[in-house]
């Protein structure tokens, strides 16, 4: 049956706000009933008509639920839970033969993860595993020793960027860097994703005092997470000098907490109360601060995504989040004892690695580069000092093969886990720690691989099937 | 609900893109607007403060007459901020006491070199070496932004003015066909629907 388009009479002048649409797909043979049905889509202007795929209408995937309306028993977490015995993660353990040891990141009341929040791909890990687990390395056990010796030092003297290829680690180093000086009684700031202050999606205003852009909520948010992971800290330093703006004042002898508390009530004053925190844990020199950044390389872009009223980008160092990691990151300003930590993302195409912090860190850059290539001075200045902390590509055997066992005592295997297995699964992802978990543990999800029989006699026709044991 | 120039904009719609429901605003214009007035790209119109709706209102009733935007200055790199007890207000007016005496000092030395400083404001200047520069077309779609009816009208009046003058295109939009060279022999459906002299 040939298919034909048949033509169907337009009506000319149609009522304003609607529209007809008419379809037939073929011709039905004379006698017949239309294989297809004809359709009339009327559709007025201000429709009521719910769309398939709305935000409303899609359910999200792996969106774990509340832990109270887990009401089915198989669902309650079992008193012999599989990874009951991973141990808790202590500053005790960063030594060397503790190396290769799953360790789980316990939920404490000033949980940073719970408060600061972490990378994306960190965060559905963490959803997927029963407990936050991570596995101590010989580049953690080094970068604990180098806290240690920083604990005494201003924090310009100590100012790492963990460098390394995509899924080696770089942000799961931070994060145990962050839990190790939580746990010694430093005060921590950590900003997970560097690049949600230089992408445009929080609120700006310029400010005449500072001669930079402001960003309050995401200075409100800030104080927010910092006064809840460090409150016990901040109770115990006090203001040196009194603090009057926007009819607000607080005097003397405030302690940090009560000034982060009402600067994370209010937006109007937040940016003004950060920026007095900052000046106050710089003069300080009884607790040692961290300050842990994930996304490093998204300040370092000359351009943000921001727009100045007259349309021309605004440049990071003029916005004043990014402008006041610059300012620690370059050693302009400094923690009397601290560090500054700071983790690249090396695949993320809207925030590349810049050619200054390659010069700095001495990084292959992806693109030849010459003395002729655009750097800015200001961030050359800026990148100054910087250290670089690459971390290692690839698990050695024995780290590997405690993460295989973590995940395949958490039954994330669905094929039986062993030595061929893991061997496998290692070569595959050439020792890459993401490319292991992702693709390589949960790969197994897929089924096992088909089995091919050898014993045809052409072996153009062998099949593979899969044999399940 | 927002309401501008008469039009509701949905609240949980993202303000770049709900101010292209607007009649001449694309997704240019939006976004220049949106700088313009310190949104950024994922505020939802219901995250829009008071000020950001009334100034975004009064400007596009009338962008000619909007006041031009200064040039705020932005902090070099050792930069050190006035502590915060000092007002707005105060650094307010100095920064406006100092562009008034910048403004005056530039007038006197073209007043030196033998040139007023209205002809400057004009931008018709001549050069050292005699030639004269072309007066400067502003870079900002938004100084010459036109909208709903006065948009319109603008269309109305270049259809009549090519009716009036007897062109083609005239001719065409006074018998509903299509104007710029398409087929009619077939698929004319759309130019005889809506071509027309009094269009809007």
């Amino acid at each position: 049956m040939a298919l034909s388009l048949s033509r169907v009479p337009f009506h000319r002048s149609l009522p304003q706000g609607t529209l007809i649409c008419v379809r037939t797909y073929a011709n039905s043979p004379p006698g017949q009933q239309s294989p297809f049905r004809i359709q009339n889509v009327k559709n007025t202007g201000t429709s009521k008509n719910k769309k398939a795929f709305s935000r409303k209408n899609r359910i999200g995937a792996f969106r774990s639920m509340t832990p109270s309306s887990l009401t089915v028993p198989v669902l309650q977490p079992s008193p012999n839970s599989s990874l009951s015995s991973v141990p808790s993660f202590k500053p005790e353990l960063m030594t060397e033969n503790m190396i290769g040891q799953v360790v789980a990141f316990s939920q404490t009341p000033n949980d940073p993860i719970k408060y600061f929040g972490t990378p994306k791909n960190m965060l559905l890990e963490f959803r997927l595993l029963s407990k936050r687990c991570s596995v101590i390395r010989n580049i953690t056990v080094f970068t604990a020793e180098e806290l240690d010796s920083a604990a005494a030092e201003p924090s310009h003297k100590t100012r790492y960027v963990l460098t390394g290829p995509s899924g080696c680690g770089k942000s799961f180093l931070l994060l145990q860097s962050v839990q190790y000086c939580l746990a010694k009684g430093w005060i921590v700031i950590y900003i997970p994703r560097a690049k949600t202050t230089v992408n445009s999606t929080t609120t700006h205003t310029y400010d005449l005092r500072t001669q930079t852009y402001l960003q309050p909520n995401y200075a409100q948010q800030t104080l927010r997470r910092i006064l809840e992971v460090n409150s016990a800290n901040l109770e115990t330093l006090t203001l040196r000098e009194g603090l009057n703006y926007d009819r607000r004042s607080f005097s003397s002898g405030t302690t940090l907490a009560q000034l982060a508390s009402a600067g994370s009530k209010d937006a109007v004053i937040s940016s003004v109360v950060l920026e007095t925190l900052l000046n106050e844990l710089s003069r300080q020199s009884k607790i040692p601060v961290l300050l842990a950044v994930d996304d490093f390389q998204a300040i370092y872009n000359q351009k943000t995504a921001y727009r100045d009223p007259h349309f021309s980008a605004i440049r990071p160092y003029h916005l004043a989040i990014p402008r006041f990691i610059l300012e620690f990151a370059s050693g302009k300003r400094s923690f009397p004892k601290g560090a500054i930590l700071g983790a690249l993302t090396a695949m993320d195409p809207a925030f590349p690695v810049t050619n200054e912090l390659i010069d700095e860190l001495n990084l292959p850059g992806l693109h030849p580069r010459s003395p002729y290539s655009k750097r800015s001075k200001i961030l050359q200045e800026y990148a100054r000092g910087l250290m670089n902390l690459p971390v290692p590509e690839e698990f050695s055997p024995r780290e590997a093969a405690s993460v295989f066992e973590t995940w395949m005592r958490d039954n994330a295997l669905s094929a039986p886990g062993n030595d061929e297995l893991f061997l496998a699964k290692y070569t595959e992802s050439a020792g890459n720690p993401k490319a292991f978990v992702w693709q390589g543990i949960l790969g197994t999800l897929e089924g096992a691989a088909p089995v091919v029989n050898q014993n045809t006699p052409w072996p153009q026709l062998r099949e593979g099937r899969i044999v399940v044991q | 609900m927002v309401h501008i120039l008469g039009i509701n904009l949905p609240d949980n719609q993202l303000a770049r893109f709900a101010l292209t429901s607007i009649y001449g605003v694309g997704p240019h214009l939006s976004h220049r607007l949106c700088a313009r007035f310190q949104i950024h790209d994922k505020c939802r119109v219901k995250d829009l403060t008071p000020l950001q709706t009334t100034s975004l209102a009064s400007f596009l009733q009338s962008p000619k007459t909007a006041l031009p935007l200064p040039q705020y200055p932005l902090a070099p790199v050792n930069f050190v901020a006035r502590p915060p007890s000092k007002s707005i207000q105060e650094l307010q007016a100095e920064f406006n006491a100092a562009r008034t005496a910048q403004k005056q000092k530039r007038e006197e030395k073209l007043l030196q070199l033998g040139q007023s400083p209205a002809e400057d404001a004009k931008g018709k200047t001549t050069t050292t070496r005699g030639r004269k520069a072309l007066e400067k077309k502003s870079r900002d779609p938004l100084t010459e932004l036109r909208i709903e009816s006065e948009l319109r009208r603008e269309i109305r009046e270049n259809i009549a003015h090519q009716r009036m003058i007897g062109s083609y295109v005239g001719r065409r939009h006074a018998m509903h066909l299509p104007v710029r060279g398409q087929r009619t022999q077939t698929n004319a459906k759309t130019a005889r629907k809506l071509n027309n002299l009094d269009r809007w």
